[in-house]
C-alpha cells in the first residue's frame, strides 16, 4: 500500500505541523505493528522519532497509545527507550491502556541484558499510575537484589518514585530498610549514593508522622554512618560527593580532634574540578569551625584561593554564583579580604548584576592602605556608560568616605564629579555631599564653594534637590546667594511635585530667615503662604507649625529649627547582622544568591 | 538533592522550546518558559538576566551556550552551583555527542538527547555524567556509526554489554581500550585578564590557565607530569583522576588519564608584571568633534608571533557619526555603534595605528564618556606565565607513544581605558 501523499511533505522529524500527520502516523504504526519484515525496525525508528518530536514540540499524540504499545515488541533497545518515554509521558492520562504495557515491562525486567532490565525498571517506576502500583513492588524487590549494579542503582531511585506514587505500598513492602542495608553494604558507590538520596527524602517526608522515620533520619547523622561516607568519598561521583558533603555539613562532631580529622580528610576536595564540590566542602569547613575563632580565620585564608579562581575562570554563570558566596564571606570578614581587592575590580563587559556585587565588596574591604586605589578605580566607573553602575559607584565612594578613610581626597573627587555636568552624576553626588557634611561638618567650606555654583535648574531629581535645599538652609550664612536661590525655588512652588522637596524647602527657608532675616523675609512669607495652601497634609501641617512658632516666640523657633548639631557618627541603614548570620548558615544554598533568608 | 525535589530540564532557543524533560512526578507546566521569556525581554538585552532567578512558582537555573538556553526548574532549595555545573555538563556532553550545539543538531537528534538525559539524571538527581561511560552506553550519531551499521546490519546504537568502566576501579576509563597509534598531547592554554589605565599603567592583571590533555593510549597507562617551575602557580584544581599525594609533596601530577580530550588541571598564576602588547588610545575634543588615535605595538616581546590581534570599542551614545581609518588591517563600524579594528599580525616595518574623527551630537563641545577598548590576541607557542612542562613519563605501555606539547596564550578580558 502506498503511504498517504500528505506524509511526504514533512520529511524531517523537526518540522511537524498538525493533526493530519498524527492520523497518518497511526495508520503507519499499525501497519508496522505485527510486521516481521527486515527493515521494520528502521521504519519503526523513523516513525517513533516523529512521534517523539511531535510530543516534544507540544502536539498531542496520545491517540497513538495503543499503536505505540503494539510496536514496542522489539529487541532494539533504542526503540524500547522511545516507546517507554512516550508511555511514561501519557500513561497518567490513559491508565487502562497503560496496563497493556505492564506485560512488556515486566518481561523486560527479567531480560538477560542488564541495560534492558534497568531501562524497564526505570520506565515501570515512571508510569505514576496509582492502580498499577501492585505491579511495581515485585520487580523493584528483585531489582534491589540484582547482581548487576546498574539495575540496583535504578531500583534504588525507583523505590523513591514508588514512594511518591503510593507511600503506603512503599513502606509496607519494607523498602526503606532494604535501601538502608544496601546503602551501608553495597560495593558500588553510585548505588550507595542513590540509596542515600532516596532515604533522605523518604525519611524526611515520613518524619512528621512516623517516629521510626525521624529516628532513622537522626541515625544518618551518627558518627559511624558519617565516617563510613567520609572514608568512601573519593569513590563517589562528583554529584554524589555534593550530596555526601551536604550530609556531613549537618553533622556535629564531638570534639576538636574529630573536627581536624574530618577537615584533613576533605582537604583535597577543595581542589576538585567541579565547583559545586569545592563550595560544598567550604560550607563544611566553615560550619565545623564556627566556634573555633582562630581556626575559622585560617579556614578563610585557605578557601580564598579556590574561590577567587572559581570566580574568574569559570563560565559567566558559575562566576556569578561563586561571587555571591564570596560576597557573603567578604561582608562577614572584610579585613581578611582587604589585600585581594583587585579581584573585585569590574571588567567592562560584565553584566550589571555582577558589577553591583563587586561594588559592594570593594566598599567593604576598603581600609587605610588600599582606599586610594579603590577610590581611583571607582571613579573610573562613574564615567561608565551604564547609568545605574555610575550611580552605585558614587554611592560606594561616599560610603568609603563615611568610613573615615582618606576623606580629604575623596571630597576632592566628589567635587570633581560635580564638574562632569552629567545630571545623574550631579544628583547622586549632591546627596552624598549632604551626608558627608552631616558627618564631617569641617569640610563644609570646600563643599559649599562648589555646590554654590550649581544652578538649581540643573538638579531635577527629588532627593538631589532636597539635598541641595538642605545645604542652602544649613549653610545659608556661607552661601551668599542662598536667600535668593531659595526665593526662586519658592516661586516655583506649584511646579514642584515632590512633597519631600517642599517640606525641605519650608525648613530651609525658615533656617535661612533665622540667620539672614531681611533678605529672606519675602521668601518666608511666600513659602508659608504656599505651604498653608498646599494639598499635602504633611506640608500643610509643617507650614502651620512654623507659622504658629514664629507667632509665639521666634527664639523657640530658632531652637527647633537650628539646634546645635552633633556630627552624625553612624548611619542606620546597613543590613542587620542577624540576617547576615542566618544567610551565612545557609551558605551554598539559593538564599545566598537572593540575599534573603530561606523561609521555613 | 534533599527534600522533595521536582525538576524539569528545558533546552530552548529564540523563544521556542526545543526539548523538555520532566524528571519527577510533579509536572512543571511549559508556561514557565513563557514567564522566563517575558522576564528576559523586559530586562532589555537578553544576556544580562542572572543565572538563577525566582519565578512565582519555581527557581530557574539558566545557562546560555551558543545561543541555546538550558533551563532547569526546581521548587526546592539546593546548592546553586550544583544546578549550574550540571547544566554546563549537560551542554558539554551534548556538544561532544552532536559535534556542536545548534538548533538543527538538537532537533535532528532528539532521541540521542533524550537517551543521554535519561542516563545523566534520574528523578532530579545527577547520575552518570562522565563522557567515557556515556559513550559506551549510547553511541554518538556520527558517520562511522552509520557506516558500521550498514556493514554489520546492527542498527542498534547501544552496546549489549554494560560499559566496562562501571566495573573497573578507575571510573573514568574503560579497562580494555585499544588504539592503533599511541599518542598523547598536552596543551597549556592560558588567558590573560587585564585592565590598563589611560596612562598605560597596569591596574590589574591575572593569568588563568588550563592543562588540556588529549590521550589516545591503550590499556591502563599511568602518567606522571611534572613542571619545571611549579612555584609560579598560585592555585590549582584537578580532574578527579589526579592523585593528591604526589602533588602535595612534590608538585607532580600522577594520573591514569580518561580517554580522549579532557581538562587535567586549571590554575591561576601569582603575578604577571608585563603585558606583551601596548594599546595607546588618544582622544582630544574640540568644538563638537573629537579626534581619536589608537596606537598598537609590542611592549615585551614574548618571542613568538602575536596573532589575531583585534581592538573593539563601543562608540559612546553621544557620538553621532565616526570616520575611522587605519594604516594596517581593516576597521568596521556596525549598526550598533561597535567598532572593530582587526589587525592580524603586527608588521615589522610600521606600527599599526587607527585614527579618525568622531562627530558629537549637537550642543556638545567635548566628549565626556570615554570608550573602553577591548583587545583580543593569540600567541601560539608560548605560555606567558612562564610555566614550563618538565617531563611526561608514561608507564604500563608496551610501545613508546608519541608525545606532543603545545602552548597558547590568548587574551581573556583585556581592556584598555581611555
Amino acid at each position: 500500500m502506498a503511504p498517504p501523499a500528505q506524509s511526504q511533505r514533512s520529511q524531517s522529524p523537526s518540522q511537524p505541523s498538525g493533526k493530519g500527520e498524527v492520523s497518518d502516523l497511526k495508520v503507519q504504526l499499525r501497519q508496522l505493528a505485527g510486521s516481521r519484515a527486515p527493515g521494520t525496525d528502521d521504519s519503526k525508528r523513523e516513525l517513533f522519532k516523529k512521534v517523539i518530536s511531535y510530543m516534544t514540540v507540544g502536539i498531542d499524540v496520545s491517540s497513538l497509545f495503543s499503536e505505540m504499545v503494539m510496536c514496542s515488541a522489539t529487541s532494539d533497545i533504542v526503540l524500547k527507550k522511545m516507546c517507554y518515554l512516550y508511555v511514561g509521558n501519557y500513561a497518567k492520562g490513559n491508565p487502562d491502556l497503560a496496563l497493556l504495557t505492564i506485560n512488556f515491562l515486566q518481561k523486560d525486567c527479567r531480560d538477560e541484558d542488564p541495560m534492558i532490565r534497568g531501562l524497564a525498571l526505570r520506565s515501570l517506576c515512571s508510569l505514576r499510575v496509582e492502580n498499577l502500583v501492585e505491579y511495581l513492588v515485585g520487580p523493584l524487590g528483585s531489582g534491589l537484589q540484582d547482581h548487576n549494579s546498574y539495575v540496583r542503582m535504578v531500583a534504588a531511585i525507583g523505590v523513591l518514585k514508588l514512594y511518591h506514587i503510593s507511600s503506603s505500598s512503599c513502606i509496607d513492602a519494607d523498602f526503606p530498610s532494604a535501601l538502608k542495608a544496601l546503602m551501608l553494604n553495597d560495593p558500588d558507590a553510585q548505588v550507595v549514593a542513590n540509596c542515600l538520596s532516596a532515604l533522605q527524602e523518604i525519611w524526611s517526608l515520613e518524619a512528621s508522622t512516623s517516629e521510626e522515620a525521624s529516628r532513622e533520619r537522626e541515625a544518618l547523622l551518627s558518627k559511624p554512618v558519617i565516617y563510613y561516607f567520609l572514608n568512601r568519598i573519593k569513590d563517589f561521583s562528583e554529584w554524589a560527593q555534593c550530596l555526601v558533603l551536604d550530609l556531613v555539613g549537618k553533622y556535629v562532631p564531638s570534639d576538636s580532634s574529630e573536627i581536624f580529622d574530618i577537615m584533613n580528610l576533605l582537604e583535597d576536595r577543595l581542589q576538585h574540578a567541579n565547583g559545586a564540590v569545592v563550595l560544598a566542602t567550604i560550607k563544611v569547613f566553615l560550619h565545623l569551625t564556627l566556634s573555633m575563632t582562630d581556626v575559622h580565620q585560617q579556614v578563610y585564608e585557605r578557601i580564598k584561593a579556590p574561590l577567587l579562581t572559581l570566580v574568574s575562570s569559570g563560565s559567566q554563570e558559575l562566576s556569578y554564583a561563586v561571587l555571591s558566596h564570596l560576597h557573603l564571606l567578604v561582608m562577614r570578614a572584610p579585613i581578611l579580604f582587604s589585600s585581594d581587592y583587585k579581584h573585585f575590580y569590574c571588567q567592562y563587559n560584565e553584566p550589571s548584576y555582577v558589577k553591583k556585587l563587586k561594588l559592594e565588596m570593594l566598599t567593604a574591604v576598603a581600609n587605610e592602605s588600599n582606599t586610594y586605589e579603590i577610590v581611583t578605580e571607582l571613579c573610573e566607573y562613574v564615567a561608565n556608560i551604564d547609568v545605574s553602575i555610575a550611580r552605585e559607584s558614587i554611592h560606594a565612594v561616599g560610603k568609603i568616605a563615611l568610613q573615615q578613610y582618606d576623606v580629604n581626597a575623596i571630597v576632592d573627587r566628589l567635587l570633581q564629579f560635580l564638574e562632569m555636568e552629567k545630571d545623574y552624576v550631579t544628583a547622586e553626588t549632591l546627596v552624598l555631599v549632604k551626608d558627608l557634611l552631616r558627618k564631617y561638618p569641617q569640610w563644609s567650606h570646600d563643599c559649599i564653594a562648589v555646590v554654590g555654583n550649581i544652578s538649581s535648574k540643573n538638579v531635577q531629581e527629588p532627593k538631589a534637590k532636597a539635598a541641595l535645599i538642605w545645604m542652602l538652609g544649613e549653610y545659608s550664612l556661607d552661601m551668599s546667594d542662598a536667600p535668593y536661590i531659595l526665593e526662586s525655588l519658592v516661586e516655583n512652588w506649584e511646579d514642584e511635585h515632590s512633597a519631600e522637596v517642599r517640606l525641605h524647602l519650608l525648613t530651609a527657608v525658615l533656617k535661612c530667615f533665622l540667620r539672614r532675616p531681611p533678605e529672606t523675609q519675602k521668601a518666608l512669607g511666600a513659602a508659608l503662604a504656599a505651604g498653608l495652601a498646599d494639598s499635602h497634609q504633611d506640608v500643610h501641617d509643617r507650614a502651620l507649625f512654623y507659622y504658629r512658632l514664629l507667632q509665639y516666640n521666634v527664639s523657640v523657633a530658632e531652637r527647633v529649627v537650628n539646634p546645635p548639631k552633633q556630627a552624625v557618627s553612624v548611619f542606620a541603614d546597613t543590613q542587620s547582622s542577624e540576617i547576615k548570620d542566618r544567610i551565612f548558615d545557609e551558605f551554598n544554598s539559593l538564599s545566598v544568591l537572593y540575599q534573603k533568608v530561606l523561609s521555613l | 538533592m534533599g527534600e522533595a525535589d521536582q525538576e524539569t530540564l528545558y533546552a530552548t532557543i529564540c523563544r521556542e522550546v526545543m526539548l523538555e524533560k520532566q524528571l519527577t512526578g510533579h509536572k512543571v507546566d511549559r508556561s514557565i518558559c513563557a514567564w522566563f521569556w517575558e522576564q528576559s525581554i523586559s530586562q532589555g538585552e537578553f544576556v544580562k538576566l542572572p543565572p538563577v532567578i525566582a519565578s512565582p512558582t519555581h527557581y530557574l537555573f539558566q545557562i546560555v551556550r551558543e545561543g541555546i538556553t538550558f533551563l532547569a526548574c526546581t521548587q526546592v532549595e539546593m546548592p546553586p552551583l550544583m544546578g549550574i555545573e550540571f547544566l554546563s555538563r549537560v551542554a558539554d556532553v551534548l556538544s561532544d555527542y552532536l559535534g556542536g550545539l545548534n538548533e538543527d543538531l538538537i532537533k535532528d537528534n532528539f532521541v540521542i538527547v533524550y537517551e543521554l538525559l535519561d542516563e545523566m539524571i534520574d528523578n532530579g538527581f545527577p547520575l552518570t555524567t562522565e563522557l567515557n561511560i556515556l559513550r559506551e552506553m549510547i553511541a554518538p550519531p556520527n558517520f562511522v556509526n552509520k557506516v558500521l551499521s550498514v556493514v554489520t546490519g546492527n542498527t542498534s546504537n547501544v552496546s549489549n554489554t554494560l560499559p566496562g568502566a562501571t566495573a573497573s576501579c578507575v571510573p573514568w576509563r574503560t579497562a580494555d581500550l585499544k588504539h592503533a597509534s599511541n599518542e598523547v598531547y598536552v596543551d597549556l592554554v592560558e588567558e590573560i585578564d587585564a585592565i590598563i589605565s589611560r596612562d598605560g599603567a597596569l591596574v590589574k592583571c591575572d593569568v588563568y590557565g588550563e592543562v588540556q590533555v588529549n590521550s589516545s593510549l591503550s590499556g591502563l597507562p599511568d602518567l606522571t607530569l611534572s613542571f619545571a617551575n611549579p612555584s609560579v602557580l598560585n592555585d590549582a584544581r584537578f580532574h578527579p583522576c589526579v592523585r593528591f599525594r604526589p602533588w602535595e609533596s612534590h608538585q607532580i601530577l600522577s594520573f591514569v588519564p580518561p580517554d580522549g580530550q579532557f581538562k587535567l588541571m586549571t590554575y591561576r598564576i601569582k603575578k604577571l608584571k608585563n603585558t606583551p602588547i601596548y594599546v595607546k588610545p588618544q582622544l582630544s575634543s574640540d568644538a563638537g568633534t573629537c579626534r581619536i588615535t589608537v596606537l598598537v605595538g609590542i611592549r615585551n616581546d614574548p618571542g613568538k608571533t602575536i596573532d589575531s590581534l583585534m581592538v573593539h570599542f563601543q562608540l559612546p551614545p553621544c557620538v553621532t557619526s565616526a570616520d575611522l581609518t587605519s594604516n594596517h588591517g581593516t576597521v568596521n563600524i556596525l549598526a550598533n555603534k561597535t567598532c572593530s579594528w582587526s589587525i592580524g599580525r603586527i608588521p615589522k616595518d610600521k606600527a599599526p595605528s587607527m585614527s579618525g574623527t568622531l562627530v558629537l551630537e549637537a550642543g556638545l563641545e567635548r566628549l565626556h564618556t570615554f570608550p573602553t577598548f577591548k583587545v583580543d590576541f593569540k600567541i601560539m607557542g608560548v605560555a606567558l606565565s612562564g610555566l614550563q612542562i618538565d617531563k611526561l613519563d608514561i608507564k604500563n605501555l608496551p610501545n613508546r607513544p608519541y608525545k606532543g606539547f603545545r602552548a597558547l596564550t590568548q587574551a581573556g578580558e583585556y581592556e584598555v581605558r581611555s
